[in-house]
């Protein structure tokens, strides 16, 4: 148990270290164990998941770094449940379980991936188990209750938005039609619409905001277009371009705070909103300890991993970082029921006015 | 002396009697075996998979008619067959002249540019193309600014490596490694007494050069060529990071775009890496008719003496050009890694405060992955390269000494995986493996089959080319004495062969323990290997955790090769022979 504390220390330094710190160091292991019992006591769904006692994890949203907190802060809360992490791009992710469930394999107890389309397709052809969840009533409710059968729910909010090097811009753009003035032209980086998931969102949006005029207008400022919007943070701090479009906001928050010179601009044309979501594949091998993993996502354990992260919480009563919380900013989310088509499109369009 | 074979090629052994031994038998039955398990049911599943279509799963030509229809997908193919022909061109350009100097002359710190070139071949695309980014970028690279800083402000950005230029560069760069090992473990085991015959008359060093060793080493210059080719046709790290940048599609990052559509498109990602064994089968077939007709044997048993060729003067200025090599693919790039590995935060640039081993505590015992991901790769990337070679070995002696009817099929079918870029050679292997009666979805198994699989092309490659220098004179010898195939093969043939196979085995070891994108299906999380682990934190933009992570991945491999040295002699494979020369008063 040591080994899980240290490691949740030196990966989150904070809140899920300080419980595991209780939880690990301080209690002997017959504490544990009887504290265990409690909860077991307490708690039927953690005496069926601690009956099947493992749990695998096939996760695309939230990096490496947060989502393995998230799943020692599982295990301190739930030990005697043997967790198993893969975590990969959420398009990977997603490859792999079709070719599972096209050859008859199961491994999966919980899907995560920032993809609403992953979940459409995966109900329709049945792929996905119901759960309610009780303890998501306590996200915002702007996304509570996303599908009325509870297939899938929300795993993580992402929001794409502008990002600039400091030192080097006397006043960062505020809104995406301020990205298409004179001074920004050459000066911006972007990520490729047909590489990111976030990047495909936020053309789609643009597109509906301002119709293809305004990719035209932005191909003309020759962006610097990198696979991934995270390459926007490197390439602002590497100096070769000093504002960041279609670019993540937490992660962009989270090297502010790792010291580097890099910050946010929230545009007052709405931050695009992409939500990650997460279900339950109807075979799950472990389909008990999927479901108290998919409850344990809406504690306040979680929120403060998040919150710690720079992500913004699941729950509306602990604050994202630096006290930020969703009503602060004005946002936009794409929905309709046409999204696959659009962001098709949308990559079309790409090619052709951006480059 | 040794002595120069002068009977024909085509009176290479056939099987001449009519009763097959019994363990012959076994072995030929066993390799096709392996083959079949190994490349032919993953490949068979790409191909079954090219005439389906994605959104119906019903059998199609669709996929086929797309390719040939649409501009938007021959573009990246000619693209690709550009970097491609460019990097084998780069590789044995430099690759070949390299080898030659250090295999043959007495160029200084011949040992060190040995071990310079590997470190560059352990070297992922992507952290190659990484550090050069950093180098070269063309407003924020080093060099730029070092050069600004030098010739003013105004004098502009002389690099850029987001240009085709720069991916060629970069891919050639690191696929020099290919050549250079093929070629001077040739050229080691080379005799030299023909070209101790054309000195003796009156031939320069460099017309010996010229029209005798690199003729002699033609098999090695040309295979070496045909594995850079294909190197440039499916390498993804470069040209995702250096030619997206410039919109400039190749075939992987566009294989990498079907695969990130809504609902993937992996039928038709199938089919698109179809032409891509059209032109390497071509390569191959051109690679025989030139090869068929000729002979390369020097090798034909007694002693091999070693002779260094004096470059006097040219000495220095031959070092400087080897050591370009190095630098370019080794220090610089290297340099830039370790210092932002080495920062705390590396937007922050350099400074005391700044200075941190953070990152290295991280990866080393902050990451729960990491150790378990080390010895992942250690393991399976051992064990793969020791099957891939063993095998690869086994079939080009079946193929270069025509054991059995169909040889050259066995050839064709072991020289397909490499030329399936990874993602979708990935996806042939979840099919072929993951259904009864194999079941072996989420074992290590799975993954050193498809790693030993990928990789059993260069094993092949690397040991025919050897054989090519191997006469069959000995080997009849001992069959004439009574021994059986197999005990020829393990007693002369595979003695002969030394230092070449260690050689080989390296050259499969490392491009497995860097492999990404072949393992990206099939690695499960207690399955894990280090460059998945690298890849997701470059995917996260921890670039200071990627760069501490590749530092550490090369010198892993490198504290391996060191360790291996002693034991194979590795870096010095003429060192015994030309100790023997030396002995018995060889002038070297």
């Amino acid at each position: 148990m040591t080994d899980i504390s240290r490691r949740g220390l030196l990966q989150t330094g904070g809140l899920a270290g300080a419980a595991l710190l209780s939880g690990g160091l301080a209690g002997t292991g017959f504490a544990r164990l009887a504290a265990a019992q409690q909860v077991v006591a307490d708690d039927p769904l953690y005496a069926a998941a601690r009956k099947e006692g493992a749990l695998t994890l096939y996760w695309g949203s939230y990096e490496q770094q947060t989502m393995e907190a998230i799943r020692d802060a599982f295990k301190a809360k739930y030990p005697g449940i043997e967790v198993q992490l893969l975590r990969q791009a959420s398009q990977t992710v997603y490859t792999r379980l079709r070719l599972e469930l096209q050859n008859g394999v199961a491994e999966c107890d919980s899907l995560g991936t920032t993809n609403l389309l992953h979940y459409t397709e995966l109900k329709k052809i049945g792929a996905l188990a119901a759960y309610d969840p009780p303890d998501a009533a306590m996200l915002p409710t702007a996304f509570k209750g996303l599908d009325k059968d509870a297939m899938y729910h929300v795993g993580a909010i992402s929001l794409t938005s502008i990002n600039y090097a400091p030192g080097k811009v006397a006043a960062p753009p505020t809104s995406w039609t301020a990205l298409l003035e004179d001074q920004w032209k050459g000066k911006i980086t972007t990520g490729s619409p047909a590489f990111s998931g976030d990047v495909a969102s936020w053309v789609v949006a643009i597109r509906r905001k301002y119709g293809d005029d305004y990719l035209r207008r932005f191909g003309q400022q020759k962006p610097k277009v990198g696979q991934s919007n995270v390459d926007t943070v490197t390439d602002i701090l590497a100096g070769e371009r000093v504002v960041g479009s279609g670019a993540p906001f937490s992660y962009t928050l989270a090297q502010k705070a790792a010291g580097n010179p890099i910050d946010v601009s929230v545009p007052t044309d709405d931050a695009i909103l992409n939500l990650g979501l997460t279900g339950i594949p109807v075979k799950a091998p472990h389909p008990n300890a999927a479901r108290l993993f998919t409850n344990f996502l809406y504690s306040k354990e979680v929120s403060d991993i998040l919150s710690k992260n720079f992500w913004p919480t699941l729950r509306t009563d602990v604050a994202w970082a630096e006290g930020r919380s969703l009503d602060q900013l004005k946002w936009y989310r794409n929905s309709g029921d046409d999204l696959a088509a659009e962001v098709a499109e949308g990559i079309a369009k790409w090619k052709e006015l951006v480059r | 002396m040794g002595v120069i074979s002068t009977s024909s090629r085509e009176a290479a052994p056939r099987p001449a009697m009519a009763r097959v031994p019994p363990v012959k038998t076994a072995v030929l039955g066993a390799v096709i075996l392996l083959l079949v398990l190994l490349v032919v049911q993953p490949f068979g599943w790409v191909l079954f998979n090219s005439f389906h279509d994605d959104a119906t799963g019903a059998w199609t030509l669709n996929n086929y008619a797309r390719i040939v229809q649409s501009a938007e997908l021959i573009e990246p193919l000619v693209n690709s067959l550009l970097l491609a022909a460019a990097t084998a061109m780069i590789a044995v350009g430099i690759g070949v002249p390299l080898a030659w100097l250090v295999s043959r002359t007495d160029l200084p710190l011949r040992r060190t540019i040995r071990v310079l070139t590997l470190t560059a071949f352990v070297t992922p695309s992507f952290i190659g193309a990484t550090g050069w980014i950093l180098l070269a970028a063309p407003n924020s690279g080093w060099l730029n600014t070092a050069w600004r800083w030098l010739a003013g402000e105004g004098a502009g950005t002389p690099l850029n490596i987001y240009s085709m230029a720069g991916a060629i560069f970069v891919c050639g760069i690191y696929t020099v490694p290919y050549s250079f090992t093929m070629v001077s473990s040739a050229l080691d085991e080379m005799a030299v007494e023909l070209e101790d015959a054309a000195t003796t008359l009156g031939c320069g060093v460099l017309r010996t050069m010229v029209s005798i060793t690199i003729p002699l080493a033609a098999p090695a210059v040309i295979a070496s060529f045909i594995l850079s080719f294909i190197q440039g046709l499916t390498l993804f790290g470069v040209p995702a990071f250096l030619l997206t940048p410039t919109g400039i599609p190749v075939v992987t990052t566009k294989l990498a775009e079907f695969y990130q559509l809504f609902p993937p498109e992996i039928y038709l990602a199938a089919a698109y890496c179809m032409p891509l064994l059209l032109v390497t089968g071509a390569l191959f077939w051109m690679r025989r008719r030139y090869l068929g007709r000729k002979q390369y044997v020097t090798i034909s048993g007694k002693t091999r003496a070693g002779r260094q060729i004096r470059l006097g003067g040219w000495r220095w200025a031959a070092l400087f050009l080897a050591l370009l090599v190095p630098m370019v693919s080794v220090f610089l790039p290297y340099a830039a890694l370790l210092l932002v590995s080495l920062t705390r935060a590396w937007g922050q640039g350099l400074s005391w405060e700044n200075l941190s081993l953070h990152w290295y505590w991280w990866a080393i015992f902050g990451n729960s992955e990491t150790h378990t991901a080390i010895v992942n790769s250690l393991v399976y990337s051992t064990l793969a390269a020791t099957l891939c070679v063993a095998l690869g070995t086994l079939v080009a002696y079946i193929v270069e000494r025509r054991l059995m009817v169909g040889a050259s099929l066995l050839g064709a079918v072991t020289t397909v995986p490499i030329v399936i870029p990874g993602i979708v050679l990935s996806v042939g292997f979840f099919a072929a493996y993951t259904r009864a009666p194999f079941n072996l979805y989420g074992t290590p198994l799975l993954l050193i089959a498809a790693f030993a699989a990928t990789f059993l092309p260069i094993a092949y490659s690397h040991g025919g080319s050897i054989l090519k220098g191997i006469g069959p004179e000995l080997e009849r010898a001992a069959r004439s004495l009574g021994a059986g195939e197999a005990r020829t093969f393990l007693s002369v043939t595979l003695p002969l062969m030394g230092g070449g196979l260690v050689s080989g085995w390296f050259l499969v070891f490392i491009p497995i323990i860097r492999e990404l994108s072949v393992a990206v299906f099939l690695i499960t999380p207690k399955t894990n290997v280090m460059t998945t682990l690298i890849y997701n934190a470059k995917d996260g933009g921890n670039y200071e955790a990627v760069c501490a992570m590749s530092v550490l991945l090369l010198l892993i491999t490198l504290l391996l090769v060191a360790v291996a040295r002693p034991l194979a002699g590795l870096t010095g494979a003429r060192r015994t022979s030309r100790k023997t020369a030396e002995a018995a008063g060889v002038p070297s």
